[in-house]
Formats: C-alpha cells, sequence, structure tokens
C-alpha cells in the first residue's frame, strides 16, 4: 500500500475576484522512502496540491471541494484537526521556500526546536535539547550548543535552511514535503543543501516529495517526477524516463527553453510561447493547448485525461521495463521520439490548430454548470469570447489579483 | 569598420525587424574569438580601478564605523558589439558595479569611459546628454514600473527628458508613434501604451522595462538580471527578444546574472566576480571549458543539470560567503578554497591579494596558482572531500 496516496484532489480558492481553480483533479501515489518530484512554473498548482495535503491551505478562502488524500491508511480530508495536527510534524513534515519567515523571529532556536520536539514526545526538555544538539550536528552547523542560543537572523539563508530541515527531521518523520527548499538560496549554498538533504532522507528512508520549478534539481534528487500545469497533472514518469523521451508538449517544451551547461553548443532555444491561463476560469479544453505547437482543433474543447502513454515512435530500451512508475501523459497529440529531441513538429504540412471561430464545437461535458464555468484561453492567458455555454457571465476583473 | 559591428549589421540585414516569432529558435550567442584579445576590437566601455563602498552608520551619532566594500577595484573592458556577462552570486557587487558605471551610485574611486568620455567626471547636463546613450534593463519587472503610469508615459518619460530640436520628442504626437514603434519592436501591440502594469504578466512588464531603455536609442545598456524574475518558460522568450533586438540596434550589453547556464547561452566574454573582486574573465568558451580560478570551478560545478543520466561528482564550497564588510586578508577566497587546502595552504593566499593577471589566450584569473586548477586537481578534490564526508558520517 502507498504511504500517501492523493485522489482526484481539487482544491478552489474563493476570492473576492472570484474563483481560483487550483488543483483540478490530481491524483497520485508516494510509497515508502520515494522521492517524487513536483515540477511546474508559479501558479501551476504544485505547492497548493501539498498545502491541501497538511490542510494548510490559507482560511477562509481555500477549500478542498473533492477527492481524498490517504496517508498511512488515513484519509486526511476527513479527520479532526486535533488529530491531524498530531499528524503535521511528527508523521509529515514540510520545508519551506524561504527559510527566514519560517522561523520565528522572535524565539531562539533552541526555544523552537524543544517545543517542536515536545509537543509529540513525551520528553524533558533536557532530553529534548540534547536531541536538538545532536540534529544540529547532524546538519553540520558548527558548536550546535552555542548555535542554540542564537535567533534566526544570526544565522545566513544556507544556515537557517539547514536549521529548517534539522527541525524537519527532528521527529523521524515519514513523509518530507520540501516546497522548493534551496530557491532563495545561491548555487554554491543550493549544492550544500541538496547534498543535506539527499543523504539524511534516504540514510532514514524518509519519502520525499519535492517541490521546484529547476529541471535540474528534480533530475538530481527523485526517482519519479510529476509535471503539472495550470492545476493538471500533465505528465508523469519515472525521472530517467522523463528526461530520456519526455512525451508531453509542456515538458518538452520546458526541456527547449531553458540553456543548458551540458548543451551541445550551437543548440538553439525554442520557447513556449504565451502565458498560463487566468484560473479564475476552468480552461474548456487542454490547458495547455493555447500555446501548444502540438494542438488539434479538439484539443481546445475537450480536456485530456492522464493516459498510458503507450510506447513513443523511438527505440524501446531497456531502462524503463519493469519499472513501478508508468509513463502516463494528457495529450491528445503527443509529440514522436524524433519531434521531441527537436522540440517542434516535424510532420510535413502540419500546424497547430487555430483559435476556434465563434461556430465552437459544442463541448464534451457532464453537466450545465460545468458549463457554464469553461471557457477557451487565448495564448495570452485571457478568457476568449464566452463559449455558448458560458453567455450572460460577467466578464472578468484585471489580471491584477491573479494568484 | 571593425569586425563585429559588420557582422551585426549584415545579420541585421538578413533578418529585418522580426522580433519573437513563435516557434522560432533563438541564435546562439556569437563566437568570441573574433572579439577577445586580438587588440582590433574596439573599447566601448573601459572601467579602471572602481571602487563602491557604501557606509556602515552606527552608534547613537550614527557615525560611519565601517565600510561594505561592495566594488573593490574592479577593472573592466567591454568591447563595442559584445555582450559581456557578470556573473556571481548575491552580495558579490555585480549589481553595485552594473549601476556605478552608468552613474546611477557614485563611485568612491576609479574611472569610467564609455566611448573615449569620462562618464564620472561630467556635470549634470552632459550626464543627461550622456544617459541617452547608456541605459539599464532592471530585474524586478513590478518594482520597476511606475504603477500610477500608463505605458505610454513609463516610456515616453525618458524621451521627453531626451527631448531636442533635432529628435522632436517633445510633441506628443512623435513620443506617441515612438512608444508604439517600441511596443511592437519588443512584441507587445501597440494599443497597450494606454494600459497600467498592473495589466501585464511578468514577461509582459520586462517587455516595457526594455522597450523603456531601447527607446533612447542607446549604445550601452546594462541587464540586471533581466530573466531572473520570471518563470522558466517566459524566459527564453524575453532572451529571445534580447537577443533580436541587441543585433537589430547595434547593442553592447552587460549582462548581470547568477544562473551561469544563460550566461553561456548568451553572452559571448564573462566576468566572475566574489566579494567585490573580478576573480576570472575569459571568452565563453575558456571559462566553461577550463575555468582557471578555484572559484569559478566549484560555482560551475554547483549547477544541477537537467540529466538523470548525469551523476556528476559535486566539489561543493564549505560555508557561506565571507561578509563584503570584512573581507579575509589575501585571496578573499582562501577561507572556502578547496585548492587552497590541497597545495597545504600557501602563506601568499593570507597574505597577498592576488591581481587578475593573464593565464593564456586572452583568459585572466586573479589566483596565485591558477596554473594548478585542471581537470585531474578537480578530481582529486572531490575524492577527497567525499572522504572527509565518509569519515563525518561514520
Amino acid at each position: 500500500m502507498a504511504l500517501l496516496s492523493v485522489r482526484d484532489l481539487v482544491v478552489r480558492f474563493h476570492t473576492q475576484d472570484g474563483t481560483v481553480h487550483a488543483v483540478n483533479g490530481v491524483s497520485f501515489d508516494l510509497e515508502e522512502g520515494e522521492t517524487l518530484g513536483l515540477v511546474g512554473e508559479s501558479g501551476c498548482g504544485k505547492s497548493v496540491t501539498n498545502l491541501a495535503v497538511m490542510r494548510l491551505l490559507p482560511q477562509p478562502a481555500g477549500r478542498i471541494v473533492g477527492g481524498q488524500v490517504v496517508f498511512d491508511g488515513q484519509d486526511l480530508t476527513r479527520i479532526r484537526e486535533s488529530e491531524m495536527r498530531d499528524i503535521r510534524g511528527s508523521q509529515i513534515a514540510m520545508i519551506f521556500q524561504d527559510p527566514m519567515t519560517s522561523l520565528n523571529p522572535v524565539l531562539t532556536i533552541e526555544e523552537q526546536m524543544v517545543e517542536t520536539i515536545r509537543a509529540h514526545r513525551d520528553v524533558g526538555t533536557a532530553e529534548a535539547r540534547a536531541r536538538a544538539v545532536e540534529l544540529l550536528g547532524m546538519v553540520g552547523i558548527p558548536q550546535p550548543e552555542k548555535r542554540l542560543k542564537n535567533y534566526p537572523h544570526h544565522f545566513s539563508g544556507g544556515m537557517r535552511q539547514r536549521v529548517m530541515i534539522a527541525m524537519a527531521l527532528a521527529l523521524q518523520p515519514k513523509l518530507l514535503i520540501a516546497d522548493e527548499p534551496t530557491t532563495a538560496l545561491d548555487v554554491t549554498i543550493q549544492a550544500q543543501v541538496l547534498e543535506l538533504l539527499q543523504r539524511l532522507t534516504s540514510e532514514r528512508g524518509t519519502a520525499v516529495v519535492l517541490i521546484t520549478h529547476d529541471l535540474g534539481v528534480v533530475a538530481g534528487m527523485t526517482r519519479r517526477i510529476n509535471v503539472m500545469y495550470a492545476g493538471f497533472i500533465v505528465e508523469t514518469a519515472a525521472t530517467a524516463e522523463l528526461f530520456a523521451r519526455p512525451r508531453h508538449p509542456y515538458t518538452v517544451g520546458l526541456l527547449h527553453s531553458i540553456p543548458r551547461l551540458d548543451a551541445e553548443s550551437g543548440e538553439p532555444l525554442i520557447p513556449i510561447e504565451g502565458v498560463p491561463p487566468d484560473l479564475r476560469r476552468a480552461p474548456a479544453g487542454c490547458p495547455f493547448a493555447p500555446r501548444c505547437a502540438w494542438r488539434l482543433e479538439r484539443c481546445w474543447t475537450e480536456n485530456p485525461g492522464l493516459e498510458d502513454a503507450g510506447s513513443a515512435a523511438g527505440p524501446e530500451t531497456g531502462g524503463s521495463t519493469g519499472s513501478a512508475a508508468p509513463h502516463r501523459i494528457a495529450c491528445w497529440n503527443p509529440p514522436t521520439a524524433d519531434e521531441a529531441a527537436a522540440g517542434r513538429p516535424l510532420r510535413p504540412g502540419f500546424a497547430a490548430a487555430p483559435l476556434p471561430g465563434t461556430a465552437l464545437p459544442d463541448i464534451a461535458l457532464a453537466t450545465p454548470e460545468q458549463a457554464a464555468s469553461l471557457v477557451v484561453f487565448t495564448p495570452e492567458g485571457d478568457p476568449l469570447t464566452a463559449l455558448p455555454g458560458a453567455r450572460g457571465l460577467p466578464e472578468p476583473p484585471d489580471r491584477e489579483a491573479r494568484p | 569598420m571593425d569586425q563585429i559591428s559588420s557582422q551585426a549589421a549584415a545579420q541585421a540585414a538578413a533578418t529585418p525587424g522580426t522580433v519573437a516569432t513563435p516557434a522560432a529558435g533563438l541564435e546562439p550567442a556569437a563566437p568570441a574569438a573574433a572579439v577577445s584579445g586580438d587588440g582590433q576590437a574596439e573599447v566601448l566601455l573601459d572601467a579602471r580601478n572602481l571602487k563602491k563602498y557604501f557606509p556602515i552608520y552606527g552608534g547613537i551619532l550614527r557615525r560611519v564605523v565601517g565600510q561594505v566594500y561592495a566594488v573593490d577595484d574592479v577593472s573592466l573592458q567591454i568591447y563595442r558589439g559584445e555582450t559581456f556577462g557578470l556573473v556571481g552570486e548575491s552580495g558579490c557587487g555585480k549589481t553595485t558595479f552594473g549601476r556605478t558605471v552608468i552613474r546611477l551610485e557614485k563611485a568612491t574611486a576609479g574611472s569610467v569611459s564609455l566611448d573615449g568620455q569620462d562618464v564620472l567626471a561630467l556635470n549634470d547636463r552632459d550626464l543627461r546628454r550622456m544617459r541617452r546613450r547608456m541605459q539599464i534593463i532592471f530585474q524586478d519587472p513590478y518594482g520597476s514600473l511606475n504603477p500610477r503610469m500608463p505605458v505610454s508615459d513609463i516610456i515616453g518619460e525618458g524621451l521627453l527628458a531626451q527631448a531636442d530640436a533635432e529628435n522632436q520628442w517633445g510633441k506628443r504626437s512623435v513620443r506617441d508613434k515612438r512608444v508604439g514603434d517600441y511596443l511592437e519592436a519588443v512584441g507587445l501591440r501597440r494599443e497597450y501604451s494606454r494600459r497600467y502594469p498592473h495589466e501585464f504578466s511578468g514577461g509582459q512588464r520586462q517587455r516595457i522595462g526594455i522597450a523603456r531603455a531601447l527607446a533612447l536609442d542607446p549604445e550601452f545598456v546594462v541587464c540586471d538580471e533581466p530573466v531572473s524574475a520570471l518563470d522558466v518558460s517566459i524566459q527564453s522568450q524575453i532572451l529571445n527578444v534580447l537577443s533580436e533586438l541587441r543585433r537589430e540596434f547595434h547593442l553592447t550589453l552587460l549582462f548581470i546574472a547568477h544562473n551561469l547556464s544563460v550566461v553561456q547561452y548568451f553572452c559571448q566574454r564573462v566576468g566572475v566576480m566574489y566579494l567585490g573582486t573580478l576573480v576570472e574573465v575569459a571568452s565563453v568558451e575558456q571559462l566553461y571549458a577550463t575555468p582557471r580560478h578555484p572559484y569559478t570551478v566549484a560555482l560551475l560545478s554547483a549547477i544541477p543539470l537537467p540529466d538523470p543520466r548525469i551523476r556528476k561528482k559535486r566539489l561543493v564550497l564549505k560555508g557561506d560567503v565571507p561578509s563584503p564588510a570584512n573581507p579575509p586578508s589575501g585571496c578573499r577566497f582562501h577561507t572556502r578554497c578547496w585548492l587552497y587546502e590541497k597545495l597545504g595552504r600557501p602563506e601568499n593566499c593570507v597574505t597577498v591579494e592576488p591581481a587578475l593577471r593573464d593565464v593564456g589566450g586572452g583568459q585572466q584569473a586573479a589566483c596565485h596558482y591558477a596554473e594548478y586548477v585542471n581537470p585531474s586537481a578537480v578530481q582529486e578534490a572531490t575524492a577527497a572531500q567525499d572522504a572527509v564526508a565518509t569519515a563525518a558520517a561514520d
């Protein structure tokens, strides 16, 4: 049985400017001791998914409106807040991007660490303190006895993140969620922190969900990767498989739009045009369709589900066989292996389907209410003129309030 | 006419006015061989012994109790038509250097000349004239546009300040036309000039910042981390726009960044800064293939590669960057240097500050022992560090 099983998770934010469709039916499993990468750009729902797992969504705006989060056999969406409190920290721990704002600036490191340990374990102050010293030493902080008396502002960014790691691992959690743990750090410090994180979690068999926008970070740190876009998982595969044979146009686009140190010289960058959609409206079709070079006409109005990718037109190698992680994509017209390598469609005469005109085909839908909230987005991320079912809705307000 | 600008002109003629065409590949940086070291290229920006110290105030009388040595004796030449990348970690002084050369900060000491004119000695009137020729694109596309101004005023303000009888920018109609032209040049619609900054996404705002800088027809533009605040898929769009425009307008760029992959892709020559000093200057090919300063080696080694097949052994630096208010003696990097340890802690690293010197092929490094930096030394140091880590774990 999986340690964490997220099923059809749907999260909405109810704001003054409308309902934000942050997470739209995300499902994934995480085995004990596994490392999973969640990759995507800002606003794609990767952080919100994990805040929902921790039941830490900003209140009262954020709501889990559907789905299950089963951790160790227990559905976390259904238990009481007091029970959730016992799980947070001791079973599931989290490291945030900004170590300054996630440590309390008016308490010493000692007070914070002792408080955390004693909240979950029946130990005395002296024992908790000894444990804290041990933990600080473990994450490579020199003179831990002395540094315990310091306040967070006495530490540099990299040191603070080490303290956060020490606190997160203090209670031997089964699952660690690391949300952009090194994004705020300089590259030489990032290398130190990643190394530490990897060593400590693999020694302890801690399962890790690593959230990042940096494909370089997940490549070296994870066994499996979920790529998210606009609140959907659009591709999931074992790490080696994903980098060797990306099958979703968004993943292909990401890999071709970053300059790489290891690139053959002269290899051009191919940018993804346009911007992500404004999630105050739900996309009628594939969320990536407006920016996709492989788009078909049906992509505008039918959202593909996550399906087994099958085999690409390329040669199958032994790397993926027997792997527990199936390669799945949500795409009507996946790039072939050659196209993925080139970063653009190669089929003669193929052109991405143009923006639909006024005469739109009917959207394949379950209910009229759903029809009312669905829109087609332009590549600039704005809703196109309302679809037939969406008439009468107010225009969305300014982009200012975009999440 | 020198080689570079004729080359650029030929390229510009081949691709007239095309900006950000969908799915168009971004041209990689041109080879730097023509620029560096052959003596023919014309120096556009010449900074000599530039220093910028920020005072630290303390005590009840708010007296100066110390200095932050943000830029400490940096000399650098940038050739006309090239894109020079300046890299380093936060706090190394790269942004301060960029701001000081165009006089957004007052230099503590040293000289800067642009096209032979002493920038630091200009009086207010001449400086204003000079501002047309040197512009800046800022890092933060949110903080650098006035939220109360429509785009037409944001871009038009500079034009108005530089208006004269010849360019007629004082006239609203002339100005508006130019604003529209430059919005189109950066891939936005003319009509956007009536909108306010909050109506744009981050990438679009950065395009506006680029249009603002280029509308004055500058020769030299400081790009201060122009893509680091943007999402991955948007970064390459902006790099694409900058790449087209630098060719079209024959720009010379000082490209400040902390992302070494972007610099490798976008620049011809690179300078690496550490704690206020320049530690290495080289062409992109040299720097990435044969780094000669131990800090550059570590910086390159720290970058995570987006390829799981490469299990690279990282050379991890110990500790943090020291405070620029109290830099280490001698070589500023010796407190974290792997080569210093490997060579048995030679004394001159602690006592003598190494100067930037030629280490062959026009490549310069500020290290007493740059000749000892080679792949096998790096490998040994990485192995030694693993042994230490294993011993510590046991």
